[in-house]
């Protein structure tokens, strides 16, 4: 059994890698035009191992993770590393140590393999759809291997349990982006799309990469897993470390492993809250968060199965799975929390913002996708188990829906011709009726209508927001009143939760709170409750104004459409099926809260190692919360009747036009000008600047040296012109030398040669 | 046979070789290439079994393979010895110096249109020059090897460079000579010194090192001195920041071979000269100018990276990037510990590697249009489907793109300044040492901008071709360059993957330097007072 899964671990990320080589090497001549099979096959087969992967991590307890070495990429002694002070109340074997092994492994575990599954599925229905998309493009081998390396990165990327690794596939991710971004490298536009989409997230990166060292100078490991130590590798050149070291434990813990994860040996203050933004600033790059979430949009440029691909289940998802994985680095920062809950917010009121105005169907998705990507970081940004979980389960609701709507969308954009324009077409429902169908079933989802998934998903995480809200305010009361009866010493403990109805056995992670902070994120919370609420809104009137400015009104078609504007090949049509299927019923079917209270998905999640610690003891999901599900409902019915006021009912386009000339609308049109703020204040400086030490380097550094090497050449010069040749001359330089040499021999003549110069001197200056 | 003899037979190969070169001048070009080909696989072929011998642990303590001649005979009062040998510092070079002679030779192929013979005689015996400083024991061999590899080049640029050829070629001579004439008084200060100190003179590379480890030079204002004396010749052939101006012109003046190889080996020789002298005999001296060395590699660093990003000409753009790469390769260095050591040595292949490979690329981009002006070419890509993939390989491993080889050494060198700024515990240099460490961190972003700035400018976009060529037919690689550039994007790929392989052959001896460094470092600044007599501190010492 053990080996099977061990098999079948490995097989998940080797067959969509085995596929692209197979397509790299036999596409151009061989495959051709049958490029996709070894693709479809390699997800298909991948896609199953995921599910029975989950079938067995289902039936495993609680903390369950398995990790699998197959060898060791790179292992450096800790010769050099100097151990550091111990730090009281955190156990010997915690302690930082130098030696850095990092193994190529991969992990299972409930978050892996629920991100395993989902990814492969999606990917799959992608790829299948492809083939009728992509039909007939000269890069069809190309694609095809591009997207068979994107989903190996992918897996990959869920799939390791060390930072070293995760930044490789984090890499890698981007790189596969790159290529498939700019896959149509022709058009200008998609080239610099892709090196937008690559330059912005190294700027994420680089946060990624200091956070990751910084991990490793906070806690000697790069792993998440805990290590059995071998005593053959232990370090034989450091005298002192290895003395220090005898006692320690057999294990070298990891970061997230469960021997740090029980004695909850985390740091927090300055340096727990730098690691967290680093890393934060890192997942911003990948999944599109303020400010670095401007390239999602250009991303378009790519074709349209890359756009759902990218948008749905890789890439971007990435940064939100990184996050839940390092819940316990969080969770040691009660203020890194609130800025990801913060950052999760603002993103998606802007994004949401801007795709009110935009005229470009993909682009409205786009801006949406980076909107309800910041609900799932305000989900993450709750630090309790309602919210995380709520997070990821937002995370694959939505990669259904989005999915949906951008293989949707792509149909409308191959039977137009290419044209996604809102403005050139409308009343496509009659001419599409599959595509609108999905489309319609993919919006309501978006808009989070009942009963569809979207629904249960942002009710999950606006009912953590709210719990978590309230959570910090009787906190706060509790601690008031413990002041007031005088026993103002015991809130430094847990104490003073003991009269407060204790659920859970484990650690009170608020205990550790201050009073600041209690107040502080209550307020904040609350606030980011009711800015999401206003969020929700916004999406269900964007959502429908771009459904009825294409498939509602009369009939346009653009004139790129030619007369061959019809329903998409079946090929396409199925995914999008399936699809549809998936984004009308996850969401009832892994939310049971309304028939028995519980949560499949929620439940399936905490069995985790990453969220069995102090986030354990916090709320969970389960429980259906009537009060947000009715404002949620509520708002998004208001959020399309407003859109149906706009742009369905007769009339509505003069309004519009009244709403067109305010400077709010340009501000949205032009999204906010933040590219051309960054344009402004980031690549031109630094273009400036680089062409301006261009030119130091070749005047001033190089003209030093030049004006040093001709130094000898001067001399020599200087030296030549002595000699004349004329003998006198000679005889005369050799009487003066000979004189000097005396003079100078000779202190005190030397002294008199001075005053008497110094006389000279004098006197000739004298008037 | 004995690696001793294998060692001294794959050096002498090359040297054969080009005597041999000479008298088949007559023969015509194509007799030449050829002989010039079979010497460069055969000398490959030696060094990869070599390679293949080396102990898999990496211990091999003074040196592996070794073979001793006493110069001046065993009489002399001179000990110094015709003694080569390998250890973990200099395989991989010595490796990666006969690969990229292979790679010399292919390129230059149809590129070189006169005086073949004397030409490929020039290159063998550059290979000769360099196999030969990464395999010397001895001091003065060392010395020889070291400036031996100048006058190959020196002709190599003058003879068949561009326009600026003789310009560029003086200015690579007198400034490195200069810096050169600085270190080998150094190199001659320290064996006088361990002759004073231990009665009998030796200019044995290892016997003086386990010797000025045990009796380090005093006072310790002589051993600054020494320092940089070494510093002299070593940093401009790095070249380190601010020392770097003679390789743009050089780069771009080169032929292709010579970039190849100037680019790929010669600036090595620059970094190995720190490991081997400044590190391991002067390890006091090198802890003390640690902070001060890492300030100006991270400055070389960002500095490179800035002045790439407004290049037009190709070739000046990887030349700029070179002083950005071998940047890291000092902050590893100095960074004075395992990771950093081990990741900086492996960048010194993986530079060599990759932009080796890059200027073969930019060699046969010119050889098609004529040009290397970014804003002449553009969507190469359709045209070119296989010069474009290897560049943009070659690119992605220049960048330090996680999977190939520039990462596996790029992120060693960066946790090794992070463990020294965050682990070492002394509180004074460390917060500038965070700086320096972040802004490592930052030129690694500056890095990918502006190589795939120039990739997407030629590769993608619009096709634009000089319009000299435009009606012609420019053909794709053709087999003898895709064979040139193949062995290389291999062992990009390896590298990338399985970096351990690499990386614990050379372990063992570069933890001795550092175990040494550590020493010194931990010890703090020596008392100075005692040594100096003068009351001045070691960092007041520096500032001198």
């Amino acid at each position: 059994m053990n080996d099977w899964i061990r098999l079948l671990m490995w097989l998940v990320p080797a067959l969509p890698l085995a596929a692209a080589v197979t397509v790299a090497a036999l596409g151009p001549r061989v495959l051709r035009g049958a490029s996709h099979w070894p693709v479809l096959i390699a997800l298909a087969t991948s896609c199953l191992a995921s599910l029975l992967l989950l079938g067995h991590v289902r039936q495993q307890p609680v903390g369950f993770e398995r990790v699998e070495s197959y060898w060791t990429w790179a292992a450096v002694g800790a010769a050099g590393a100097a151990p550091q002070d111990a730090e009281p109340g955190v156990p010997d074997a915690l302690h930082p140590r130098g030696d850095l092994v990092v193994d190529i492994a991969l992990r299972l575990d409930t978050l892996t393999s629920v991100m395993l599954t989902m990814v492969t599925f999606i990917s799959f229905l992608v790829a299948v759809y492809s083939v009728g998309y992509m039909r007939g493009d000269r890069g069809y081998w190309r694609f095809f291997a591009y997207i068979a390396l994107f989903v190996f990165s992918m897996t990959m990327l869920v799939s390791v349990s060390n930072f070293v690794l995760l930044f490789v596939f984090w890499e890698a991710v981007g790189v596969c982006s790159y290529l498939l971004i700019g896959f149509w490298y022709q058009k200008p536009a998609a080239a610099a799309a892709g090196k937008k989409a690559f330059l912005v997230n190294r700027v994420g990166d680089f946060g990624f990469m200091l956070g990751v060292f910084l991990i490793w100078t906070t806690y000697g490991s790069m792993n998440y897993h805990d290590v059995p130590r071998p005593a053959a590798t232990a370090v034989v050149f450091d005298a002192a470390a290895s003395a220090g070291q005898t006692d320690a434990a057999a294990v070298q813990p990891g970061v997230l492993g469960a021997e740090r994860i029980r004695a909850q040996a985390y740091v927090g203050g300055g340096t727990g809250f730098a690691i967290c933004m680093l890393l934060l600033l890192g997942a911003c790059g990948k999944s599109a968060q303020f400010p670095l979430h401007v390239w999602l949009p250009d991303a378009m440029e790519g074709p349209t199965p890359v756009s759902a691909l990218i948008h749905a289940a890789t890439m971007v998802t990435a940064g939100v799975y990184m996050v839940a994985r390092c819940t316990p680095l969080f969770g040691a920062s009660p203020e890194a929390q609130m800025v990801v809950a913060a950052v999760g917010t603002f993103t998606a009121l802007l994004a949401g913002l801007i795709a009110l105005t935009q005229f470009d169907l993909k682009r409205v998705l786009a801006y949406s996708t980076v909107s309800q990507l910041g609900f799932m970081f305000l989900g993450l940004g709750t630090g309790t188990l309602a919210g995380i979980t709520g997070g990821m389960f937002h995370l694959v609701t939505h990669a259904f829906f989005k999915a949906l709507l951008f293989l949707s969308a792509g149909s409308v954009m191959h039977a137009m011709g290419n044209v996604i324009d809102m403005r050139q077409f409308s009343g496509l429902r009659k001419l599409m009726p599959y595509t609108f169908a999905t489309f319609l079933i993919g919006s309501l989802a978006l808009a989070g209508i009942a009963p569809l998934s979207g629904f249960w998903s942002k009710d999950a995480i606006l009912a953590a927001v709210h719990g978590k809200a309230h959570v910090l305010e009787e906190a706060l009361d509790a601690r008031h009143e413990l002041l007031a009866s005088g026993e103002a010493k015991a809130f430094r403990t847990v104490a003073w939760m003991a009269d407060a109805p204790a659920v859970h056995a484990a650690p009170d992670v608020l205990a550790a709170w201050s009073e600041v902070q209690l107040e502080r994120g209550a307020r904040l919370y609350g606030l980011l409750y009711y800015t999401a609420v206003f969020v929700a809104f916004l999406t269900s009137v964007y959502t429908f104004r771009m459904l009825y400015l294409t498939f509602y009104g009369p009939l346009r078609v653009p004139a790129a459409a030619g007369d061959h504007a019809h329903e998409s090949p079946r090929v396409m049509v199925v995914p999008l099926v399936i699809l549809a299927v998936g984004a009308a019923l996850a969401g009832l079917w892994m939310d049971r809260s309304y028939l028995n209270g519980t949560h499949p998905f929620a439940q399936l999640l905490e069995a985790t190692p990453s969220l069995t610690g102090a986030v354990a003891g916090t709320e969970a999901l389960g429980a259906f919360h009537f009060g947000p599900a009715a404002t949620s409902t509520a708002v998004a019915l208001a959020g399309i009747a407003l859109a149906s006021g706009l742009y369905l009912a007769a009339g509505g386009s003069a309004r519009r036009e009244a709403v067109g000339g305010s400077i709010w609308y340009r501000l949205s049109y032009g999204k906010f000008y933040l590219d051309e703020v960054y344009d402004m204040l980031v690549v031109r400086p630094l273009a400036g600047l680089a062409w301006l030490w261009a030119r130091a380097d070749d005047a001033v550094v190089d003209g030093l040296v030049d004006t040093v090497g001709r130094l000898p050449l001067v001399l020599g010069r200087v030296l030549r012109s002595l000699q004349t040749g004329l003998v006198q001359f000679y005889a005369l330089a050799m009487v003066v030398g000979g004189l000097l040499l005396l003079l100078l021999s000779d202190p005190e003549l030397t002294g008199r040669m001075w005053t008497w110069l110094g006389g000279v001197w004098s006197s000739g200056v004298r008037p | 046979m004995d690696t001793g003899e294998l060692l001294v037979i794959t050096m002498g190969l090359p040297l054969l070789g080009a005597v041999l070169l000479a008298g088949l001048a007559r023969r015509g070009r194509t007799a030449v290439r050829s002989g010039a080909l079979v010497i460069t696989l055969l000398t490959l072929v030696l060094a990869l079994v070599i390679a293949w011998r080396f102990p898999g642990d990496g211990v091999v303590d003074d040196g592996w393979g070794v073979s001793t001649v006493a110069w001046l005979g065993t009489q002399s009062p001179w000990d110094i010895q015709l003694s080569v040998g390998l250890d973990g510092l200099g395989l991989w070079l010595f490796v990666l110096s006969a690969l990229l002679m292979f790679t010399a030779v292919l390129v230059s192929w149809e590129s070189i249109t006169h005086d073949e013979g004397l030409f490929y005689a020039m290159l063998l015996l550059l290979e000769c020059g360099c196999l030969g400083v990464f395999a010397a024991r001895d001091v003065i061999l060392f010395y020889v090897f070291f400036e031996f590899t100048l006058i190959p080049l020196f002709f190599l640029i003058g003879i068949w460079g561009s326009e600026q050829r003789q310009y560029a070629a003086r200015k690579f001579f007198v400034y490195t000579l200069a810096g050169s004439v600085l270190t080998f008084l150094s190199l001659l200060a320290i064996v006088v010194w361990d002759a004073q100190q231990s009665g009998r003179m030796t200019f044995s590379i290892p016997a003086l090192t386990s010797s000025l480890q045990l009796q380090p030079i005093r006072p310790l204002a002589w051993q600054l001195l020494v320092f940089w004396g070494l510093f002299a010749g070593f940093a401009i052939k790095v070249p380190l920041f601010p020392l770097h101006t003679w390789l743009p012109l050089a780069h771009v003046q080169a032929p292709t071979a010579g970039s190849v190889f100037l680019a790929g080996i010669l600036l090595k020789i620059g970094t190995y000269g720190f490991v081997r002298f400044n590190l391991a005999m002067l390890p006091e001296a090198s802890a003390i100018c640690m902070p001060l060395m890492l300030s100006l590699a991270v400055a070389g660093v960002l500095y490179g990276a800035l002045v790439s990003l407004a290049q037009q000409d190709i070739k000046r753009l990887i030349a700029y990037s070179s002083v950005s790469h071998l940047g890291y390769c000092m902050l590893g260095l100095f960074a004075l510990n395992s990771a950093g050591l081990q990741g900086a040595t492996l960048q010194m292949v993986n530079h060599g590697i990759s932009t080796g490979a890059l200027f073969a690329l930019v060699g046969m981009l010119y050889e098609r249009y004529h040009t290397r002006e970014i804003r002449e070419l553009g969507g190469l890509a359709r045209r070119l489907p296989w010069l474009a993939f290897f560049l943009v390989v070659f690119t992605f491993s220049s960048i330090g793109l996680p999977g190939l080889n520039g990462f596996a050494g790029e992120l060693l060198i960066l946790l090794g300044i992070f463990q020294r700024a965050w682990g070492s515990g002394s509180a004074v240099a460390a917060t500038s040492l965070q700086v320096i460490a972040v802004l490592a961190v930052l030129g690694v972003v500056l890095g990918a901008w502006y190589m795939l700035w120039m990739v997407q400018r030629v590769l993608f976009g619009p096709l634009r071709e000089p319009s000299a060529v435009a009606g012609h037919a420019v053909h794709d690689l053709t087999r003898r360059e895709i064979v040139a550039l193949a062995p290389l994007a291999v062992l990009v790929v390896w590298i990338g993957v399985q970096p351990g392989y690499f990386l614990q052959r050379m372990a063992p001896t570069l933890d001795r330097v550092v175990v040494v460094a550590q020493d010194a470092l931990q010890q703090g600044p020596v008392d100075p007072r005692a040594t100096l007599g003068g009351g001045a501190t070691a960092e007041q010492l520096v500032r001198r």
